[in-house]
């Protein structure tokens, strides 16, 4: 029996395939964008990931220092190493800064730490190049979207920090690239202030203790013990504010990014959206164009259904070339994003389902068109 | 009905609107077309051929009266089947001015669509329509596209097609008019030969007098009628 829809597909390959990758670029966008969204879970995972703590001390009535700002004493670290159930802590900074890169200047998130402490957020997994920080002062380690190399000298402030070792894929939870550096050094750039502002400061009567302050204190858990009851020991003993990694986690994924995600959903569902009235338009316009053809073929007596399978056949094969299009465009574009773009086999699946559902329903005025031709059409008179 | 009639039609009327804008295109037409018989159907532009012929072929619903097509009764003031599209299928060929070929399907899937619709095996109607294809010349044209072959080569497929679902009926609306007057000739001598070869009934919708004189009989719409005119010797004015 012969194929209507493979012959008349046959009949025009070339612009079949061009209109096929046009819906596939279409759906490939839809990708993305859930590709976007995965890379920003994951993106807000890394640094959590890579310090490993059980525990995160930060400014009490917070929820630093990722949610919100927050400042605490560096000596509060000693305090949290005493409490029972504490295996180790230490004080860490997050800070926005500016490297002036060429042409323009990157912005990142400077994470300071001790470099002979128990806790180095530095994952040796993540090195591509270099070492990590092996002295207390004006080293720096990078993520290579900096842009910058091992052996490369970056002012900041007064002083000049080398690139000691470049790190893949880390990211802070807003997705900037991450340079690591030393809690000194770290706790200068965020707390120095010009001589002019200390003599004014001096004049008001503040006396400057910031110098010793760090957004948090980390702290990891002795085996055998509970993570929870540890938290709720420090939060009664100290009154800060007390997250678990847990916790922490939840309020990296379900808060921070949680508008961000809805944001990238509607625009997802638009797209989706769009894509199927496109499709439709496309199968309309396409039945549109046979009308002819297909009233001839309802005088001659073919019957509808032959007619009909031919519409659904061809926009079924629209469908599943446009999904195959989708997945090689996004796979040829996503490592070209500035953040991070994860493309899941599952999502792929989905959109794959979405994308023959409304295929489907795209058909339908396509097959309504073909069910109301007239014969006579055909012919005129 | 048993008999000879391919198509007989009895007391056919058929209005377009209602009231006011009532139009009678049809007024009791009463005719008989015999198997082996090429007639030609002709009248002044709009005076209701095509739609008498769309009648004839389950195309067009009439307001009123019988059709029989062949044996088989198919209108007696509603259509007897609901299957007007596989009575068309079956009994019927048309031929109209334009080949009105498939252009995403070759000669010979055009030619075998319909039959294969039918439930002819592909090779079998492969067979059919390479026969057919052999007969009217353009054998080996059976793998060519429409666009590539002439108007004349096209219309020959054109009936082709029309003859491979094996049908009682022809009818042809206009099949010359795109022709020059030899291919013209050619195309009424192979109806003419058809007819009588297959037994088949065939009207022939035509403007062109020279076709006339090839035809067995002439039907005519007159006053809303259909009236039977003698066949003209030769080139004789009568439209």
């Amino acid at each position: 029996m012969i194929n209507l829809a493979q012959k008349d597909v046959q009949h025009t390959l070339g612009k079949f395939l061009v209109t096929a990758m046009g819906v596939g670029m279409l759906l490939g966008i839809v990708l993305i964008m859930i590709g976007v969204y995965r890379g920003m879970i994951i993106d807000a995972q890394v640094l959590l990931d890579d310090i490993g703590a059980d525990v995160w001390v930060v400014q009490e009535d917070t929820l630093g220092p990722f949610a919100e700002a927050s400042r605490v004493h560096e000596d509060l670290r000693d305090t949290v190493r005493v409490i029972d159930g504490v295996k180790s802590a230490e004080a860490l900074t997050f800070q926005n800064i500016q490297l002036p890169q060429k042409p323009s200047p990157v912005r990142v998130v400077a994470v300071g730490f001790d470099p002979f402490g128990t806790v180095n957020p530095v994952s040796s997994k993540r090195m591509v190049a270099g070492r990590g920080l092996m002295r207390s002062h004006y080293e720096m380690v990078v993520t290579d979207k900096t842009g910058y190399h091992v052996g490369d000298v970056i002012r900041l402030l007064r002083h000049d920090y080398h690139v000691v070792g470049v790190t893949h894929g880390t990211v802070s939870s807003g997705g900037e690239p991450l340079i690591y550096v030393s809690l000194k050094d770290a706790q200068e750039l965020q707390f120095s202030y010009s001589n002019n502002r200390i003599r004014t400061d001096r004049a008001r009567g503040i006396e400057g203790a910031e110098g010793h302050m760090v957004n948090a204190i980390v702290a990891r858990v002795k085996p055998g013990y509970s993570i929870d009851e540890v938290a709720k020991n420090i939060e009664t003993t100290l009154h800060k504010g007390v997250f678990t990694a847990t916790q922490e986690r939840t309020l990296l994924t379900q808060n921070l990014i949680k508008m961000a995600s809805k944001q990238i959903g509607m625009f997802t569902g638009i797209l989706v959206v769009v894509s199927t009235i496109i499709i439709a338009l496309i199968i309309y316009t396409m039945t549109l164009e046979k009308i002819k053809e297909i009233a001839i073929m309802k005088l001659v007596g073919i019957p509808n259904s032959m007619i009909v399978k031919m519409i659904a056949q061809e926009t079924l094969l629209l469908g599943v070339l446009a999904f195959i299009f989708a997945n090689l465009f996004s796979h040829l574009i996503y490592s070209k994003f500035p953040k991070r773009v994860v493309l899941e086999i599952p999502d792929a699946w989905m959109l794959f389902a979405v994308v023959i559902v409304a295929s489907l329903l795209a058909s339908l005025a396509g097959i309504k068109k073909v069910i109301s031709a007239d014969p006579q059409a055909a012919i005129g008179g | 009905m048993a008999g000879k009639a391919g198509i007989r039609v009895e007391n056919l009327y058929k209005h377009f609107g209602k009231g006011d804008t009532l139009v009678r295109v049809i007024e009791g037409a009463s005719f008989e077309v015999n198997k082996g018989e090429l007639v030609a159907l002709i009248a002044p532009s709009g005076a209701g051929k095509t739609t008498l012929l769309m009648m004839i072929g389950c195309v067009e619903e009439p307001t009123s009266g019988t059709i029989w097509l062949g044996d088989e009764k198919v209108y007696e003031d509603k259509w007897l089947t609901k299957e007007t599209r596989k009575i068309r299928r079956e009994k019927i060929g048309f031929i109209f001015q334009a080949h009105y070929l498939i252009p995403f399907l070759n000669v010979i899937e055009n030619v075998t669509l319909v039959p294969q619709t039918n439930g002819v095996s592909e090779a079998e109607a492969n067979k059919i329509a390479m026969e057919l294809l052999e007969y009217f010349d353009i054998g080996d044209k059976a793998r060519s596209m429409p666009s590539a072959l002439s108007g004349g080569q096209n219309q020959r497929v054109a009936i082709a097609r029309a003859l491979a679902n094996k049908p009682q009926i022809i009818l042809a609306d206009e099949p010359t008019a795109a022709l020059d007057s030899k291919r013209s000739v050619d195309v009424v001598k192979m109806l003419k030969k058809i007819a009588i070869e297959q037994n088949v009934a065939v009207i022939m919708v035509t403007h062109d007098e020279a076709m006339l004189p090839l035809c067995d009989r002439i039907l005519k719409i007159e006053d809303k009628k259909v009236v039977s005119e003698p066949v003209p010797k030769e080139g004789v004015a009568i439209l």
